[in-house]
């Protein structure tokens, strides 16, 4: 055994290489797109009407320039971390109560409302309910109104964040919460003592989930809003049609620099804890 | 026990579910219900009328619409080009990944998977939609100048409800996904034991054989999850057509549900009674096939 023939050897040192090479291609399929709009917030406005990659000159104003000229990025920057963090806010809250009622707390209805939630998962709600939620927003006077995007919102991710917690909760034994009871701790202090810092990683996928969805909602909002003041920024962003002025290319790319790093450097923090939590609740819910 | 923990354990458990269960209720599941009745009645929502009961009117008119039908292919045919893809791809991946022995580049490589994940759905449209610019995105330039493919007058029409926009849109949603199932895959692969693919190499099988006899079956209940669900959410689309190719009807994109939204919040006095029945017509063609995929992944087992 101890002389591998030199031939398989090296062919096996080339298989390696191989896999390493098209693991990278695949990378940089995955990265590419997001170097090609950062070198684009800093392109010179010529240099931005070519696709090139890499300009003949840089020009690093942009970013100033947006913030002054653009007379509503404040308003829809503002739109969208209000919208997003309520929305983030609420919906973990209610995901983890009723996560942890489902699966501590006895009650016999708890298998009909895991079985509506699931099947919420498989109509396409979020589609054809909008009719009737553009009528309930009307009604309740929500039109183009910025805080009544978070009400719709909360619901769009609120059976799976509940489905994933559920699956955490079950992780943590009955055992421990039935000794807490009995030692007198109450129903909260319990969920908050002993139950949540055992769920923390589900927790961690839930935000992320909430927040990406949240952060980046289209229909909902373009549907019940009318005033770009209104409105958060990527969908301002999908109605620019990229060329001069305040719209110019780079810009543009500027403003869609700013709103899409907070969320992947936020994640690059939480990943190790993310991974955890997929592996214990999402994969499974 | 004294009374107060009685009553706490009765009511408790619905008052956590409480706030969980106002919302869903009142914004999907009073939504359903009400689109559902909305579908049998003339309701126009901009004409200030009640609605009247017009029975299975709306689902006939539908039904004969060719607007439906093709609503229904375009949508099909989307998922068919995006389908196989997004299985694909993040399958190769995770099993070339899983073999890395390397803990700390592992580690990075399953941090670059999911960064594309991390980008909310609409800047993932707003950067392809910038990126498929006829004349100024890099897709174009690589085709034109780079590979000299085309000419600056022949270039593809990407964007616009062209044929060229459902492919374009399929390549979009793959790319967003790469990462984010090929993690579920390495989760799943990590699940199977190292013994079992030792043993079987030992006894000499080709790696390809491996992979069909030991690797797929073990992730079949993965790829089922995936299939179902994507499938779901591929007939369903509606923000990228609304952003890819707007609302031109003999636009590639202008699928049932893009046909759907049209009716109720653009056209005329908003016909959301025929919309809701386009709508439900949609909702249960595509849940017809999904019921259908489950059973297909189930028979086998």
């Amino acid at each position: 055994m101890t002389a591998i023939p030199t031939q398989t050897k090296s062919a096996s040192r080339r298989k390696t290489v191989l896999r390493h090479v098209t693991i990278n291609i695949f990378l940089l399929i995955i990265l590419l797109p997001l170097a090609w709009v950062g070198v684009l917030s800093i392109k010179s406005l010529p240099d931005s009407m070519r696709g090139n990659l890499w300009p003949r000159r840089f020009d690093f104003s942009h970013y100033a320039y947006v913030f002054d000229k653009i007379d509503t990025l404040p308003a829809n920057l503002f739109n969208s971390i209000y919208v997003t963090g309520a929305t983030v806010l609420i919906t973990s809250v209610c995901a983890i109560l009723a996560a942890y009622a489902l699966v501590h707390m006895k009650s016999r209805s708890a298998p009909f409302v895991v079985t509506l939630l699931l099947a919420s998962l498989y109509f396409p709600t979020r589609v054809v309910a909008i009719i009737t939620i553009y009528e309930i927003q009307d009604y309740l006077d929500l039109i183009n109104s910025t805080s009544g995007l978070i009400l719709p919102y909360i619901t769009l991710n609120l059976a799976i964040s509940v489905l994933i917690m559920r699956s955490v909760f079950q992780l943590v034994p009955n055992d421990l919460i039935a000794a807490a009871e009995i030692d007198g701790a109450g129903t909260w202090r319990t969920l908050w003592v002993v139950g949540l810092p055992l769920a923390k990683n589900g927790l961690v996928v839930i935000l992320i989930v909430n927040f990406v969805t949240a952060w980046g909602e289209y229909l909902l909002c373009s549907t019940l809003t009318n005033d770009q003041s209104v409105r958060t920024v990527p969908v301002v962003l999908a109605a620019v049609q990229g060329g001069l002025g305040q719209w110019a290319w780079p810009r543009i790319a500027a403003v869609y620099v700013i709103v899409v790093t907070p969320g992947i450097i936020a994640f690059t923090f939480a990943q190790k804890l993310f991974f955890r939590g997929l592996m214990e609740g999402a994969l499974k819910a | 026990m004294n009374q107060r923990g009685i009553d706490i354990h009765r009511l408790g458990p619905w008052l956590f579910l409480m706030p969980t269960l106002a919302f869903f209720v009142v914004y999907q599941v009073y939504p359903i219900i009400r689109v559902t009745w909305l579908s049998l009645t003339d309701f126009k929502y901009l004409s200030g009328e009640p609605a009247n009961w017009v029975g299975l009117g709306n689902y006939v008119e539908a039904l004969n619409d060719p607007l439906m039908w093709s609503g229904l292919w375009r949508a099909g045919q989307f998922t068919l080009m995006f389908l196989p893809g997004t299985i694909i791809f993040p399958l190769l991946l995770a099993i070339l990944i899983d073999r890395v022995r390397g803990q700390r580049l592992a580690a990075f490589y399953r941090v670059v998977l999911l960064i594309p994940a991390m980008i909310p759905s609409t800047l993932v449209f707003v950067l392809w939609k910038w990126m498929y610019n006829y004349q100024t995105g890099p897709i174009n330039y690589y085709l034109v100048e780079v590979l000299g493919a085309f000419t600056l007058r022949d270039a593809p029409q990407w964007l616009g409800g062209t044929p060229l926009t459902l492919p374009a849109i399929a390549i979009m949603e793959i790319w967003w996904g790469l990462g984010y199932h090929s993690i579920f895959f390495l989760a799943g692969l990590a699940a199977i034991p190292r013994d079992l693919t030792e043993a079987a190499r030992v006894d000499g099988a080709s790696e390809w054989k491996l992979f069909w006899h030991v690797t797929l079956p073990r992730l079949q209940p993965i790829m089922m999850i995936l299939v179902v669900l994507r499938f779901g959410s591929a007939m369903a689309l509606i923000d990228e057509y609304m952003i890819f190719g707007g609302f031109n009807r003999a636009s590639s994109t202008y699928t049932w549900t893009i046909f759907m939204f049209d009716q109720a919040f653009k056209i005329g006095l908003w016909r959301q009674g025929f919309a809701a029945a386009i709508g439900m017509i949609g909702a249960v063609v595509m849940m017809g096939f999904v019921a259908f995929l489950v059973y297909l992944f189930r028979s086998r087992d």
